[in-house]
Order: C-alpha cells, then structure tokens, then sequence
C-alpha cells in the first residue's frame, strides 16, 4: 500500500529490440526508487511503430507484468516513451508588444506570445508530443522569465514535436490493453537527454544521440534549451541487414557476427584475417573476412552519423556544442563508434553514463530510455514549462490558507 | 512532469492527450482483462460497502428515534439474573429491588439505565446512585446514602403522624433499615409538600453542624437533647435546644458551638453543685456573658457580682468544682 503522497508509475519503453519497463515510487512529486524492473523482448514492432498488435501487447504486457511481480506493486499510471520514424518537429515563434503603460512585462504578455507561439496548425493526421519553449527574448536579449521585466518587444519561440495520430495511437493502446492509463508520453531523445546530460553540459551545447535497433533519435541542447530533436528510422538492424547481405548469411547469423566482431572503425589491417561464424567446428561453420565485417559496419556507421548531422543541418555548429556528443542505446556498444563519431562531427563524443544514484545492474544502455522518462519527468520539464499564470484574489487567497493548513 | 506543457497543447491541432485511451476488452490481453475485472470489482465493493454503511446508519437513527425497544432486542443480551449493590448506608439489596421493580424477563441490555437511576434518586435516602451493566446478567447498583440529623414528625391527612428523617442537607425522607436511632426532633418547621415528599428544610446545615459538634465533644449533653427548634433560626439566627433537664438552651449560629457547647457544659457543671440546680433556660448567644434562669436562685450565688463570674477557665480564681 502506499501513502497518498505517493504514486506508482511506470516507465515503459516499447521498442525495436526489446521492451523495458521500470516500476518507480514517486513520492511527493520528487523523489523517485526505482521497485521493478521487466524486460522482454520486442514483438510486432518495426522502427519503433506497432506493426502488430497482438505481438506487441504480449511483449508489453509480459514486461508490464514482470515488472509489478518484482516491484510487488500495482502500476497506477504509465509515462510511455515515444519514438518512430513519423516524428517530426518544426520551430514557430510569435512576438508581442508589452502591453502595460510602463513596458513592465505581466503574465498576460507571456501567456498571450505563449498561445501565439504555439499556434501554427499542424497538417491532417498529426498529434502534437511535445512543446518545447525556448527563451523569452526581451527586445532581443534572452531572458529565463520576462514577468516583471522592462522591454516594449516580447518573443519566444517553441520546438514543436507531433506525429502520426494513429501511431501513437497504438502505441498507447498497447498500454490501454493491459488496462493502464498513459499519464505522460515523453521523447525517447529527451529522455536520453535528461539522464544522460548535466546542466552543465546542455548549458555548454551538447548532442545526444540515441542508436536503437531499429530507430536512431537524438536532440541537441544548446545554452540550456532544446534545440533540436529528430529521429531516423535506422538502427543497429540496418548494420545487421547490410551485414547479411554484403556476407550472404542470415539476419541471425549477421547479427552474431555484428555483435562479436562488429566495429565502427576498420582496425584490422591484415585483409587475409578470417574469423569463423560459429567458431565451433560444427557443419556448416563458414569463415569470413574480418576486415569486411569492419568495413561494412563502419561504413553505415559513419553513413547513419553522417545523416543525422545533415539533418540537424544549420542548427549544429560544433562551437556551439562544448559538450561535445554523446551516444548511447544498444548500437552505441559498437566499437570504435566513438571514434567515428568525433570524426564526423568534429567533436568529443563518448558513451553516454547514467548518473550515480542509478543501481549498476541498471546502468546498461538498454534503460537509459525508462530512466531517462522518470528524469525527465521529475525533472527535466520543468526548465522548459510555460510558468503557470498565477492565481490572485480573495478565493484563491482563501483556498491557499485552507491548503496550507 | 510535462503537464504544464502538455496541458496547454489545445490551440491548434489534437495533441495525443486527445487520443482516446480506453480498448475494448477483445483488445485487451488476459492481463488486462482480469485487471479491468479486479478494478470493476474494487469499485463495487466500495460502493456495496459504502451502500452498506450507509443503509445501517440510517437503520440505526431511524430505530433510535422510532423504537428504541427493538434497538435493545436487537443487541443479544441476558435476561438479568441478579443485583449486585454496592452502598454505603444501610440500604439492601431487597429494598434496590423493590424499588427497580425489574420486569423478570427483561434483558440486561433493554433497560434504561437513567430511568432506573431517576427512580433510585427519588427517595430521599439515596444521595447519589450508578446503574451499570456487568455483562452477561448483573445490573450493578452502587449508591451513597444521606445520614440522618434529626426526626421531624408529620402529619397525614388522615390524622395520623409518621416519623421522618432529616439529613443534613435539610432533605426530609421516610428512614429504611435504620437500627434504634436516638436523635433529637426538630420543632419550629414547617414542611412543605413537593411530588411525593417535602421541600428540603432551610438551615439545617448549621444545626447538623451544632448536632455533630454537640455529638462530637459533649455527648453526655447531646444525648439529653430531646427537640431542636429552628423558630428563631430565620429571625434571630437561634437555634433552641430542649433537653430532658433543661427547658431551654438558646445556642447562636453566628458563633462557634465549639464556645457555646464548651460554656454550656461548664454552666451546667457549676449549677450541678448548688442546693436546686434546676435550670429554666440558658442563652449562649451573648459572647462573654451566660444568662442562665433558675427555678430557685440561691441567695449565695446571687450575691456574686458579674464581673467576678467568668466563662473564662483561665481566668478563674477557683477551680469550677469549687465555685
């Protein structure tokens, strides 16, 4: 039983790979412990979209339930990751001139560039995830909150994050069929991002980048905002798929030979170096070249890093990222990809690690998503939150008493 | 969390919190179903309960209000088997009953403990009464009795007199289980009638004072004592003692009877010694000075003038024998 301060939450991520839940005890809107953990593996999911629902929910719910045996708790709410190909982001601003006699800014102003800001139509079929606030800028200078500031000129500007309605349709009716409520959906990249990034560093500009199985998301902060995000429907699956084909073997046998000698650099210089498919002498065992695995790996290694940075486009200046990038998720295991990485973007990069007070048996990539949720949750979104109009007069007086008492 | 943020995805376009979550149960995995299943059932039982709660409230009020009777019988209980008296006066068990008057099937939880506890109280003998259940079968009855002062005899309709009590408190009520008591009447009263006794008699606190200090320090004098009469009491603040050897003794409240009674004994100490020492009336109300009346005042004793007299032992030249 818990108290009423209190919650119960579940973090779920439903991915290309695998599912991972975590069960954390919120109290006090807070501080978070971490009671279960479930993992299954995916079913009925394609870059990160449910392709079947049945597969997807008995994955899911396999999870889910794992997770609450462990947690010896019932779930109450569920905070869902999202990704997928079909999510797209765009910015939109809107300015205003300062209203009140003496140019001070009042919550009005903020609330009326706020609405503005956000206002741009959003085409057929599309659900809104995520607003993104960034700035107030205050007759051109940046300022946290302009409430209470002097300026005629009011601007701000919003990353506004949607995606396909039916898509994230089921993905939270794969929760709904194990009768759970989806209280919040969050980013999987901001999630990453919260967990994996400190103050500092999103203050400094820094890139995070999230290569999944079948998806690869990424958001990039600069002074303390987000910047950007995007996702790419590629993954480590595409590197399994080349590898199969540029080797002529199974997916499954592509992805042993990934997953044991896979490399993002080409480090073997000796072409002649065979390394066996099953290394077991059984029938059927096959030798390949070492250093066409390599090459084939690093070559759409650097080919997927290569992309995210065109898409990110005008938006990253490696001046402008001291923090330099940071990979995580289960293709970031790859080595050498770090390497490659500060090649291609021409800046440190390293594997992302979570935070001290995370246990170390949840210290593997594969969580950093669930973890990232709660992070996010608790605390990442509140530096991005429109400050809330806040009530005055006599009944809300009077309420405040009543609630402090 | 994001709330703030994703609260106000309402301008343009649906944001996902519009998406409707709810799958229909075919929808639903094993899991989920019997999830739903226990969350209706929750629901029901809460509500069943609060229903339940409810239904017996009113149930209660509405029987406290209409049959109290049916209350009682409701709640098994015992038919009372015994009294269990506790007092501290001479009451009995026997009389308890009497007065009680228990139905014999009555059960120990359908009586109404304040009526029997206003019936005890209405005999003046009883000062203070607790009725209480010990449960399976035994009605508890403790009480604490008046200790009577004083007699006072009353007249009936029909011509004939009862002897009454009078305790302290000045309550008059009919004496039960009193062995041979030798107390003093009271005159000079009238008794008023109120329900099925009298009103209690004014002033009697200071002549229960004088009764139990005269009890206390001169007894072989109190038990002369045969009528105390509260004629003067209202007035002159008198209380006039009758004894079996002298007519009147005039005592004061307005002074100490510890004085008086000490003054009275020695009036009746020094007048024992004379040729006829019959004693008409003795007044202690004036401090300092004792007029006594005899039936014959001797020449010798009237001889002695006044200031030579004096009711203070210290101050006597002689031993009060042999004055």
């Amino acid at each position: 039983m818990t108290s009423n301060s209190s919650r119960i939450i579940g973090a779920v991520e439903i991915g290309t790979g695998k599912v991972a839940v975590l069960v954390g005890e919120i109290s006090r809107g807070r501080s978070l412990n971490i009671i279960g953990v479930g993992v299954a593996p995916s079913r009925g999911v394609m870059k990160g979209e449910v392709v079947d629902y049945k597969a997807a929910c008995e994955a899911t719910h396999h999870a889910l339930e794992m997770a609450e045996k462990r947690a010896g708790a019932r779930i109450e709410e569920v905070w869902l990751a999202q990704t997928g190909g079909h999510l797209d982001g765009f910015y939109n601003e809107a300015s205003v001139n300062v209203k009140s006699a003496d140019n001070t800014v009042t919550a009005l102003d903020i609330a009326s560039v706020c609405e503005l800001a956000k206002e741009k139509e959003l085409p057929a079929g599309r659900s809104r995830i995520h607003e993104i606030r960034r700035p107030f800028r205050l007759d051109g200078r940046a300022v946290p909150d302009a409430e209470h500031l002097s300026g005629h000129r009011l601007e701000v500007g919003y990353w506004i994050v949607h995606g396909h309605e039916g898509k994230v349709s089921d993905n939270i009716h794969v929760v709904g069929g194990y009768h759970l409520e989806v209280r919040e959906l969050v980013l999987s990249s901001l999630a990453n991002g919260s967990l994996l990034t400190t103050a500092e560093e999103r203050q400094h500009g820094v890139l995070v980048v999230n290569l999944g199985k079948g998806i690869t998301d990424y958001v990039l902060y600069r002074d303390g905002h987000v910047l950007v995000t995007g996702t790419l429907p590629v993954g480590g699956d595409h590197l399994t798929n080349d590898l199969s084909i540029g080797l002529r073997v199974t997916t499954a046998q592509a992805e042993m030979l990934k997953l044991r000698h896979g490399r993002a650099t080409i480090q073997t210089r000796d072409k002649s170096e065979k390394v066996w498919l099953n290394g077991d002498a059984s029938f059927g065992d096959k030798q390949f070249s070492k250093t066409a695995i390599e090459t084939i790996a690093a070559a759409r290694t650097q080919e997927l890093l290569g992309v995210i940075k065109q898409k990110l486009g005008s938006a990253f200046a490696p001046e402008h990222c001291g923090a330099g990038v940071i990979l995580t998720g289960g293709t970031s295991k790859l080595p050498g990809i770090d390497e490659v990485t500060a090649n291609v973007f021409g800046l440190n990069a390293r594997r992302g690690e979570s935070p001290s007070w995370v246990k170390d048996e949840l210290k593997d990539p594969m969580f950093s998503t669930v973890l990232g949720i709660f992070q996010f949750g608790l605390r990442g979104a509140h530096e991005h939150a429109v400050p809330p109009r806040r009530k005055t007069g006599f009944l809300s007086n009077l309420t405040k008493i009543f609630a402090s008492s | 969390m994001s709330s703030a943020e994703s609260h106000s995805l309402s301008t343009s376009g649906r944001s996902w919190r519009d998406i409707r979550q709810e799958v229909t149960p075919l929808a639903m995995s094993r899991k989920g179903r019997s999830r739903r299943r226990l969350e209706w059932f929750k629901i029901g039982t809460l509500f069943t309960l609060l229903g339940a709660g409810g239904w017996g409230i009113y149930t209660l009020v509405h029987s406290w209000e209409n049959d109290r009777a049916a209350l009682a019988t409701a709640v098994h209980s015992e038919p009372v088997r015994g009294i269990a008296l506790i007092t501290d006066g001479v009451l009995t068990k026997k009389w308890v009953a009497g007065v009680l008057d228990l139905p014999k099937t009555a059960s120990l939880m359908s009586l109404d403990l304040e009526a029997l506890r206003t019936r005890l109280l209405q005999n003046g003998q009883v000062w203070g009464a607790v009725v209480s259940r010990n449960f399976p079968d035994t009605l508890v009855v403790t009480l604490q009795e008046r200790t009577p002062v004083a007699r006072v005899q009353a007249g009936s309709g029909d011509g004939s007199s009862q002897q009454l009590m009078v305790a302290r408190d000045g309550v008059v009520y009919d004496g039960v289980n009193y062995k041979q008591m030798v107390l003093p009447w009271l005159s000079g009263i009238r008794l008023v009638k109120a329900g099925h006794g009298f009103e209690p008699i004014a002033g009697m606190v200071d002549v229960a004072n004088l009764l139990a200090t005269a009890k206390h320090q001169t007894e072989w004098l109190y038990n002369t004592w045969l009528i105390v009469s509260l004629d003067r009491l209202e007035a002159r603040d008198e209380i006039v003692v009758k004894a079996r050897d002298i007519p009147e003794i005039i005592f004061t409240r307005k002074q100490d009877f510890s004085k008086q009674l000490a003054e009275l004994d020695y009036v009746v100490d020094s007048v024992r010694v004379l040729p006829d020492p019959t004693l008409l009336s003795i007044n202690l109300t004036l401090d300092g000075q004792v007029p006594i009346r005899m039936r014959n005042t001797p020449d010798e004793l009237a001889k002695f003038p006044a200031d030579n007299f004096s009711l203070q032992p210290s101050q006597q030249r002689k031993s009060k024998r042999d004055l």
